[in-house]
């Protein structure tokens, strides 16, 4: 109920009416799952590298369908971020304005539901952009995949720790690793992850 | 590029392909998840994707009957969509299945533009072998085997006419800088060497020798060029001979080939040990000898030898320790009224470690058994624990009085195997006819073959049951879809005795008893019945390739427990061996079951209760 006023006036702040479809319902048959690769680990002052997003339609992952988007940077990538995400400055020849970057991630996303790991980051990231462009924060249902696998795995370990963190719960659920820290690789992962919790009752 | 096509570009067929049609499969792959138990493609339904497997199994069935099994990095379906066929089997997922789906128009364009990708499909496992990097590793280990006589191994020859006196033959022979004399007599050459100079400087006033021909050895043990120089070193080893004559296509002499040389060319223990099993005159000098053909093995079996010839010379020097044995132990006038036999994977020359041991005596009729035959027997046992032969767990051993009897007493047991059938009456029996004499009179153990082929050409229908053992146990395939065995000391392992050896043995086995076909080594029973037409040459070449694999897999799993100072069983690791061995088995394992089938047809077991 809350949410739904929340939205309402969410809405209302929309200052560019084509990106409206943002607001239709939800997507029927698919899912969003991205992931962004950021300067740092601050929402207010950090950038967006690129992100990496993938769509899911009932147990497939459409990986044809996937984007990896390269965001142009104000100013160099620090040393000490190119470490953790190996995305150098140089690999961002391709790259676009960020503004160009976030209204093709607003049309691919569309309607859908969004997945993620640590999902609430990656929104955060995205809503410090199109705040100030449209006046809106993302509006889309949202799932986040460590909570899935939290009460899947709550059942069997009644007040223990979960460890949330994304290599356990990658190796736990018996998923192949991918090279990490590349937006689009972990979304995949992220995918395949929510398509197996999907199919989990419980977990050992 | 996505980091999950870059593990499909590491791996064959897709490593074959450039960069560009790697775009082609990322606009148009996708990942799938099917959950267990998802039914993928129906029997005769067409296909519209490729399969790439990322993670989970499986399984290909035809009325429920398992074909093949497939796991990460397995391809199917590609044979299907590019002859435009319905799918042969049921697919059916048996644990979680993350796979790529590659649609049927990419993959065919792919096919299309690079032949050697589309070839891939078609391919046996023997090519795909060749076309993997790996390729050397394998190659490389087979050089010892396809290692063949040639001319720079040999010495020169020094000839000289049968009637040379016999000082002036040893002169020409020391100008010549010789180690061996060739003899050319009327009909063919005879050898000279250092012991017919000894025999002569000993007997030559007493014999009266005169001219060379009469110390020489005559008819000599000669080859032909271009024999592998491991049957060669078998060939000198039996007859303990160092001095070989090697004879060109036209069987003119090309020249001498001397132990010593082969010896080094191998570099392995195999002469040495056989000289001091032949010349122990105590057993402790015995047990010395036998207890180091373990390191012999795992020497050979690192350099790449084929596990049939190293099978053939353990049992070529276990043969002559027995022998020993035999010799040392057994009363010498006990000796020409009896027969020592070796039975199971030894009597079929097929032990490579020492994993058990099967023997028995047999007394003549009408020798009286003597009253220490037990003290005899027990020595006997007790030598072998000591060389390091394990006890055999069915006690099949000389100590039990139920394998040291006389020929009627055997043929009573016999009669019984086949008057009341039964399952321990099979096993009997299947153990008997794996059988050979390594001690004291032969002819009581070929007395014994003989009454039981003849027993079975009167009933034949016995052999059908005799047979049925093969279908104790499931589908060898099986062994790949659940890699857990039930025995938790055993847990990733399997038998591969239980699951893919004994079917292959007991079924060639059986098929030998109905052609009366006297070997007891298997692939020798394979090539006769390929002689006799039963198989054709290259269900025959299958079947022993399988059977080599199998073997080369077991005696890998076997040395490293030996170094490792474990007890020695039947069990692999199916975790621990490489995708391209995995293949390799795989593909054996199903020459097993195709030949299975053609047992139960041979023998109509499905008629059998």
């Amino acid at each position: 109920m809350l949410d739904k006023i929340k939205q309402h006036f969410n809405r209302k702040n929309l200052k560019d009416k084509e990106f409206a479809f943002l607001f239709d319902g939800v997507h029927k048959d698919e899912i969003v799952v991205y992931d962004c690769e950021t300067t740092g680990l601050n929402t207010k002052t950090d950038n967006i590298i690129s992100i990496g997003a993938v769509k899911i339609k009932g147990d497939k992952i459409l990986i044809n369908e996937a984007i990896h988007i390269f965001i142009k940077q104000e100013e160099e990538i620090s040393h000490k971020s190119i470490t953790i995400h190996q995305i150098r400055n140089c690999d961002l020849k391709g790259a676009i304005p960020v503004n160009e970057a976030i209204e093709r991630f607003l049309y691919y996303i569309g309607n859908r539901k969004l997945v993620g790991y640590y999902l609430e980051f990656d929104i955060a990231m995205i809503n410090r952009y199109i705040k100030p462009m449209f006046g809106i924060t993302l509006p889309n249902k949202r799932e986040e995949v460590s909570a899935i696998y939290f009460d899947k795995k709550i059942a069997r370990i009644p007040q223990g720790n979960i460890d949330l963190r994304f290599d356990t719960i990658l190796e736990d659920l018996n998923l192949p690793r991918l090279q990490a820290h590349d937006a689009l690789n972990d979304a995949i992962m992220t995918a395949m992850m929510y398509l197996k919790l999907q199919h989990t009752r419980k977990l050992n | 590029m996505i980091a999950l096509l870059e593990t499909l570009k590491s791996n064959l067929p897709f490593s074959l392909l450039q960069n560009t049609p790697f775009l082609l499969i990322e606009r148009t792959a996708q990942i799938a998840y099917y959950p267990n138990g998802t039914s993928l493609i129906n029997r005769s339904a067409i296909a519209n994707k490729l399969f790439v497997i990322i993670k989970g199994i499986v399984e290909a069935r035809e009325d429920e009957e398992l074909i093949d099994i497939y796991h990460s990095n397995d391809i199917f379906l590609g044979i299907e969509l590019i002859k435009n066929e319905p799918s042969k089997y049921d697919y059916i997922v048996t644990e979680e299945l993350i796979c790529y789906e590659i649609p049927m128009d990419t993959f065919l364009k792919l096919c299309n533009d690079n032949q050697e990708f589309k070839s891939y499909f078609f391919s046996t496992i023997v090519e795909r072998m060749e076309m993997l990097k790996e390729k050397n590793d394998y190659s490389s280990m087979s050089d010892l085997l396809i290692a063949r006589v040639d001319e720079t191994l040999l010495h020169k020859i020094c000839e000289v006419e049968a009637e040379m006196p016999i000082i002036e033959a040893l002169q020409f022979m020391e100008n010549s800088n010789s180690t061996s004399l060739l003899i050319k007599n009327e009909n063919g050459y005879g050898i000279v060497t250092d012991a017919d100079f000894r025999h002569y400087i000993l007997y030559k006033e007493e014999k009266n020798l005169k001219t060379i021909s009469q110390i020489q050895t005559y008819p000599m043990i000669s080859i032909n060029k271009g024999e592998l120089l491991f049957n060669i070193l078998l060939l000198m080893t039996e007859n303990s001979i160092k001095y070989l004559p090697v004879l060109d296509e036209n069987n003119q002499l090309l020249g001498v080939l001397e132990l010593i040389d082969l010896l080094s060319f191998f570099s392995n223990q195999s002469h040495l040990i056989t000289v001091q099993i032949a010349k122990a005159q105590s057993l402790d000098t015995l047990i010395l000898a036998s207890s180091r053909v373990e390191v012999m093995v795992d020497a050979l079996y690192s350099k790449g030898v084929k596990s049939r010839y190293i099978a053939k010379l353990v049992s070529e020097i276990n043969r002559k320790m027995y022998l020993k044995l035999f010799e040392l132990i057994i009363p010498t006038s006990w000796h020409n009224h009896c027969g020592f036999i070796v039975l199971g994977s030894e009597g079929r020359s097929e032990q490579i470690l020492r994993t058990d041991q099967d023997n028995a005596l047999i007394f003549e009729d009408n020798f009286i058994i003597p009253d220490d035959i037990k003290e005899v027997t027990n020595k006997f046992i007790e030598t072998l624990d000591k060389i390091g032969f394990p006890r055999c767990e069915g006690n099949i051993m000389i100590i039990n009085p139920q394998w040291c009897k006389s020929v009627s007493a055997y043929k009573k047991d016999i009669d019984n195997w086949f008057d009341k059938p039964s399952m321990e009456g099979f096993m009997d029996m299947a153990i008997f006819v794996d059988s050979i004499t390594a001690g004291g009179n032969n002819y009581l153990h070929t007395q014994l073959l003989t009454y039981i082929m003849d027993k079975i050409k009167e009933h034949k229908e016995i052999l059908r049951h005799f047979v049925k053992a093969i279908d104790n146990f499931d589908s060898p395939l099986g062994i790949f879809s659940q890699f857990v065995s039930h025995d938790k000391a055993h847990k990733n392992e399997i038998d591969i005795k239980k699951s893919a050896l004994f079917p292959l043995v007991h079924g060639v086995r059986s098929l030998s008893l109905e052609y009366g076909i006297r070997e007891s080594n298997t692939t020798l029973r394979i090539k006769e019945l390929n002689n006799r037409g039963f198989m054709n040459k290259k269900d025959a070449t299958n079947l022993m390739e399988a059977l080599e694999v199998i073997n080369t897999l077991r005696v890998q799993s076997q040395l490293k427990q030996w170094r490792r100072g474990d007890k020695i069983d039947n069990y692999i690791s199916v975790v621990n061996i490489g995708n391209l061995e995995k293949d390799i088995l795989k593909e054996a394992l199903k020459t097993i079951n195709k030949f299975k089938k053609l047992l139960s047809y041979h023998f109509h077991l499905n008629t059998v209760s």
